[in-house]
């Protein structure tokens, strides 16, 4: 690989990001705070070959997660075949019940989808997780590529490297795919959200209006937009940046004032379309995960390409005692937590923390999964001066519309503390550029 | 077979003027297999803005939105419905129903629900119905019917413990008893022959057909009650919901009016 000087430029690019302020807000003890995302310039290179079976195994994972999303709220045909336990459903939080019957325009239902990988010591790929409800991230490769292009061209002259700048262009083909007559338009939660820069920036590329719960409208049966000057119009299409329960405070929590009254109930009618859709949750619940491979056998009828880290639901008995007898080699996940909360390591427990998760996890055996901790791969990194070896994780993003694309590039997250295995950006990591090789 | 006329009065006060109001009213009886809806008028005043939708349950809602200040918001629904037309409503696809076996915040059972339970004396092999008729009445002797002890944010644990409630409550009961029995099981909101408030009581089913039941009165429903709305508990069948700015007290009254045609 021809580098040039990129790696010399390093504090550029960073100097660059933080100058567009590329910054991510995380809420610390009731307070907001908002922090670089320190890059790291030795890119992840994904090789071709390589990059053609991802693509292929992502492909198959998020056309069977929109099956399995418009059958749950719909016929249900996975539950009465005893694929899927009515429990998983039921019980579960990623399950909105007023999303039933509800069939989203072109029944997509996960038009973004961050599905998260590592790359094992044995030189396997493993899904760690699904993202199906407001997935971010993408415009942090995007904007290093960006930066990195203008930093040290030569590298990207002579690189076979795809080019990733076509993101913009696939979600609003998303968007423009599923809109049902009308503006299409971001909707933003506002500047105190994690990934606000990240609305602005996708908004900006798209060319569609940023908009918040005040812009937006509902009369009668329809969605407006209103605009600066007092005129109104309609809005076909809401790639919304606000999760389902403050969407709409009308139909989830009432509390919420950052919502738009009464959306969900244009949705339900067909007149917009939500990107993504209300009740996605469920098809990223982590105990649901579990059934994901048996998911691609069920709507597709193949063999699943990707493979999912080895797990274990304490809900079978079986696999209850499979827990039990091997509980410090395994991670253990609440399922109703995200972003690397809820995340405990069996082996760096106390006897005491021990024997009372056991006790939580034979009371609610529904409520956690267990996972081998895979052993995943390190990748470079610089430390100052120094370049040394940390974990990380790769989030895929594939945006459906009449087919699913994989975006032919990705945000690889790094820990920057050697001893951990969380890299999850709220937990304070860094990222890196992802380069999907066009050659062989 | 009755032919009822009814009327559906609510009327909030604020004591002093909001904006920016937003509504949803679950106050509309819809035709089913019980009863058809043969007319309906409804005013909504002030408003700048009605819709009307369907949620999940099938419920039909009235929505809205005043921006202007108003100290006073009112909503009547009158019509006529002919009721009493069959015993049972026909149940859906099985796998979508099933969420009624699920207990929610409102109905999930203490530990002395579930004693009081298997206390029933369930003959073996019992139909869900017969089943269910039993812990009406068994719920029923449990209660005293009393206002202003519970509330609608109450949990059926709590009625329980205290013994005392409305007819909120006593479905409640029903409802959580009646899951814990495995039986699937829903609750309405209504409305009663004569004059007073709104009214709630149960679903439960039986052989792919909803039965309904009224324990509060320790009665099937007859053709003396106009069903509104159904959901897994009080939270789905909300009458009114509103979301307004402006530093308020509201009052909420509510009058019902049933009567023979």
């Amino acid at each position: 690989m021809k580098n040039y000087d990129l790696l010399d430029k390093r504090d550029t690019v960073n100097e660059l990001l933080a100058r567009y302020g590329v910054k991510f807000g995380i809420y610390k003890n009731g307070t907001f705070k908002e922090q670089l995302f320190p890059f790291d310039a030795i890119p992840r290179v994904i090789t071709k070959e390589e990059f053609d079976y991802l693509e292929r195994g992502l492909k198959q994972r998020v056309k069977a997660l929109n099956l399995f999303l418009l059958d749950i709220y719909n016929d249900k045909k996975i539950v009465r075949d005893r694929v899927v336990p009515e429990e998983f459903i039921y019980a579960s939080s990623g399950y909105l019940v007023p999303c039933e019957g509800v069939v989203p325009p072109k029944e997509v239902f996960s038009h973004v989808s961050g599905i998260d990988l590592v790359l094992g010591k044995d030189g396997e790929w493993y899904i760690l997780e699904d993202n199906l409800r407001v997935p971010s991230g993408a415009s942090y490769p995007m904007i290093a590529r960006e930066l990195c292009r203008r930093s040290s061209p030569r590298t990207f002259h002579d690189n076979p490297i795809e080019d990733n700048r076509n993101y913009a262009d696939l979600l609003k083909h998303a968007m423009d795919y599923v809109n049902v007559g009308g503006l299409s338009v971001v909707l933003t939660p506002g500047r105190y959200n994690a990934a606000y820069f990240e609305h602005a920036f996708l908004a900006e590329r798209m060319g569609v209006p940023l908009v918040g719960y005040n812009d937006l409208q509902v009369d009668g049966d329809y969605l407006y937009f209103k605009g600066y000057a007092g005129r109104r119009e309609r809005v076909g299409a809401v790639y919304r940046r606000i999760s389902d329960e403050y969407m709409d405070p009308m139909t989830f929590n009432p509390e919420s004032v950052i919502g738009v009254p009464h959306i969900f109930d244009v949705y339900r009618k067909g007149n917009v379309a939500l990107l993504n859709t209300p009740g996605n949750g469920i098809g990223d619940d982590k105990g649901i995960y579990y059934f994901v491979p048996r998911m691609i056998k069920y709507y597709l009828g193949e063999e699943p390409i990707l493979h999912n880290a080895p797990t274990y639901l304490p809900f079978y008995q079986e696999d209850m005692q499979y827990v039990l007898e091997h509980f410090d080699t395994l991670v253990l996940k609440d399922v109703a937590e995200a972003g690397g909360y809820g995340v405990v390591f069996g082996s760096k427990m106390t006897a005491q923390q021990k024997a009372d998760f056991i006790a939580l996890l034979k009371a609610e055996p529904r409520r956690f999964i267990a996972q081998e901790a895979i052993d995943f791969c390190d990748i470079p990194i610089q430390e100052g001066n120094e370049i040394v070896e940390r974990k990380a994780d790769l989030r895929a993003f594939v945006l459906t519309s009449e087919e699913p694309v994989v975006w032919k590039s990705g945000l690889t997250r790094f820990s920057r503390n050697p001893d951990s295995f969380i890299v999850n950006s709220s937990q304070g990591g860094g990222f890196k550029d992802t380069w999907v090789l066009s050659q062989s | 077979m009755e032919v009822l006329s009814f009327h559906y009065h609510l009327n909030i006060r604020f004591d002093s003027p909001i904006h920016d109001h937003q509504f949803t009213l679950r106050c509309c009886p819809v035709s089913d297999g019980r009863q058809r809806i043969l007319q309906e008028q409804r005013f909504v005043f002030p408003r700048e803005s009605l819709g009307e939708s369907r949620d999940s349950f099938g419920n039909l809602c009235i929505y809205g939105y005043v921006t202007r200040p108003h100290s006073s918001f009112e909503a009547d629904i009158c019509g006529e419905a002919v009721t009493g037309l069959a015993e049972a409503v026909p149940a859906g696809n099985p796998y979508q129903e099933n969420l009624f076996l699920y207990q929610t915040d409102l109905t999930s059972p203490s530990d002395e629900m579930a004693d009081f339970c298997r206390a029933i004396p369930f003959p073996v092999g019992e139909r869900p119905l017969a089943q269910a008729q039993r812990i009406m009445e068994a719920v029923y002797r449990h209660m005293t019917y009393t206002q202003h002890v519970t509330d609608v944010n109450t949990p059926a644990a709590k009625a329980f413990e205290l013994g005392q409630g409305v007819c909120q409550d006593y479905a409640h009961i029903m409802i959580s008893l009646l899951r814990l029995r495995g039986i699937k099981a829903r609750y309405v909101v209504g409305m009663l022959m004569g004059e007073g408030l709104s009214h709630a009581w149960v679903e439960a089913e039986d052989n792919g057909l909803w039965y309904a039941l009224d324990p509060t009165n320790l009665q099937m429903v007859t053709d003396q009650h106009i069903k509104i709305s159904h959901g897994r508990d009080y939270q789905d069948c909300r009458i009114n919901q509103g979301l307004f700015y402006g530093a308020a007290h509201q009052q909420q009254e509510i009058s019902v009016i049933v009567q023979r045609k």
